[in-house]
């Protein structure tokens, strides 16, 4: 990546921050999914 | 080669095959066409699962749906991916089309098996829905007519993979390999290969089955069937992705940041894309849970793998372009100066964010198999499902036929204004269409079910929430937004082709 653009610098560091947000969503979705599956389908 | 067969584009400077040309028009004019019809069939299926219209009897909506989900999932995408496929390969490689007599009669047989499914679902000789699952059984003509699409869409797929073998011999481009653009259509082309090769395996013993002259097995159907079902839409994953690599380097001048990681997630696709298709079966009660488990909760995730290496190196590489043209304050002037006021950039852009945000993460959560079993069959799954083909895929589609119509049919876009919001139309539309599937669908409502207030008289209706009926609104003000952006876009292209400015 570096080599390309002529620098070692992070080049996107606004997508970064796009990816971070999408990754904390996919947990948050990911949790909330089996949160609610825990809900209807108790371990006894 | 002949030089008379090409014109130079004045804008990207490729040498166009004029027989290639006129090819991609007829496919592009096609599927536009298409997707007014499953347009006008969608809506006639939302506001029949509006409670507060619920405007067509059982019979007509089922009919509706089946023409919505063949015309939408099939016939608009895969006519339009032909198309890109000749553009991938002859004009992007500077390259005659392979044999264009041969495209003509892919062309015709995929317009052939359209017409002819569409007419056996319309008059009501095919209430199967798009996944036509036996013991249900349509009239024979019915997948007479897929097995011809199949068979014609087959055929151009090995046109594109003639026409690559043909660029190469003669060397009409410089580079050591194809671009990414065309190397990702080479995935979806490799994808749609096995893909239709599995719709003729189910097709023809189901036609054979529906005049009577075999048995059918069920369990079997299910699985082949979905070979073909889910990975059509992984063809529509590889075109998709590839116009967003197309878009950026048109609208802002992007290059893949890493070009040689792109490639490899392409490949990604091509090896692990189709076991994907299992999560589709994840409740069904014949396949073992070994089987079930390999595939979808280890498997599967090669092919996530590629998405998320797509959806970081798009935005990167425009952000990276953007960032060269002097938008470097912050983290996101880049992203605020972008240039929104060209619908194809505003398209691809609402694409990448509806296919990650909406379908992505909610196919790879409801592809788990212990949540799958709350989310089967429910109206979950049709709105995640709408967040990928229809917010990814067919936006994409959308997003690109900006620079088809001037590059290719040499028109000035009609109505600008109006394709300017276009996509914001579509995209707003589609974002609460999908999330109003899924959040009613969380609440328990049935995917498919005609009348899920009194359940058609049955002895189980019950009541729901009130907060489905929220959320069932929340949808059917997305269809008519929806709707207004599919009937902008129509009319957009087609306005275009009649009455656009002539360009050189």
């Amino acid at each position: 990546m570096s080599d390309e653009h002529g620098n070692g610098r992070f080049v996107a560091p606004g997508t970064f921050v796009l990816a971070l947000i999408f990754l904390i969503t996919f947990i948050a979705v990911y949790f909330l999914n089996f949160k609610y599956l825990s809900t209807i389908w108790e371990l006894h | 080669m002949n030089e008379q067969e090409f014109r130079t584009c004045s804008v990207t400077g490729l040498k166009v095959h004029l027989p290639a040309e006129k090819l991609i028009k007829a496919n592009t004019i096609t599927a536009v066409i298409f997707i007014a019809i499953g347009g006008l069939a969608a809506l006639g299926a939302a506001f029949t699962r509006w409670p507060a219209f619920h405007i067509l009897p059982a019979e007509w909506f089922y009919r509706v749906l089946t023409a919505h989900g063949l015309d939408m999932l099939i016939v608009w995408v895969i006519f339009f991916e032909v198309a890109a496929l000749y553009i991938g390969s002859a004009v992007l490689l500077n390259s005659r089309l392979a044999a264009p007599t041969v495209g003509w009669i892919s062309y015709f047989l995929m317009l052939g098996g359209a017409v002819l499914t569409n007419i056996m679902v319309l008059s009501g000789k095919a209430d199967v829905l798009f996944t036509s699952y036996p013991p249900l059984m349509a009239h024979p003509f019915y997948y007479t007519g897929i097995i011809l699409f199949a068979v014609g869409a087959l055929i151009g797929v090995f046109l594109f993979f003639a026409t690559l073998y043909k660029a190469r011999k003669e060397k009409t481009y410089t580079a050591q390999s194809f671009p990414l653009v065309t190397f990702g259509l080479f995935a979806a082309a490799a994808i749609a290969t096995t893909t239709l090769l599995h719709g003729a395996g189910i097709y023809i013993p189901t036609l054979l089955w529906s005049l009577g002259l075999t048995g059918m097995d069920p369990s079997a159907y299910r699985l082949v069937w979905w070979a073909l079902g889910h990975a059509s839409q992984q063809i529509n994953v590889c075109a998709m992705i590839s116009i967003w690599y197309l878009i950026g380097a048109l609208s802002v001048g992007m290059k893949p940041i890493n070009e040689k990681l792109c490639r490899t997630a392409f490949v990604l696709y091509i090896l692990f894309i189709n076991v994907a298709s299992e999560h589709h079966l994840l409740v069904d009660p014949v396949f073992s849970n070994a089987h079930k488990i390999w595939n979808t909760g280890y498997i599967m995730h090669l092919a996530v793998l590629a998405s998320m290496i797509h959806a970081l190196a798009v935005p990167a590489g425009m952000e990276v372009a953007l960032r060269k043209q002097g938008y470097t304050k912050g983290l996101f002037e880049w992203f605020k100066m972008a240039p929104w006021g060209n619908p194809a950039f505003s398209g691809a852009i609402l694409s990448i964010f509806m296919f990650g945000f909406l379908g992505g993460i909610t196919g790879v959560t409801f592809g788990t198999e212990q949540i799958n079993i709350t989310a089967h069959n429910t109206w979950r799954i049709t709105g995640h499902f709408h967040g990928t083909v229809v917010g990814g895929t067919t936006m994409a589609f959308m997003a690109v036929t900006y620079y088809i119509l001037p590059l290719i049919f040499r028109r000035e876009v009609w109505a600008m204004k109006l394709a300017k919001i276009q996509p914001w139309l579509f995209g707003v539309g589609i974002t609460l269409v999908s999330g109003g599937m899924m959040l009613a669908g969380a609440y328990g409502v049935p995917r498919r079910h005609w009348d899920i207030v009194n359940f058609g008289g049955s002895p189980f209706a019950f009541s729901w929430d009130p907060t489905v009926y929220m959320w069932i609104g929340v949808f059917g003000i997305g269809a008519i937004l929806a709707a207004l952006g599919g009937i902008a876009y129509v009319v957009v292209t087609l306005g275009t082709v009649m009455y656009g400015k002539k360009l050189a």
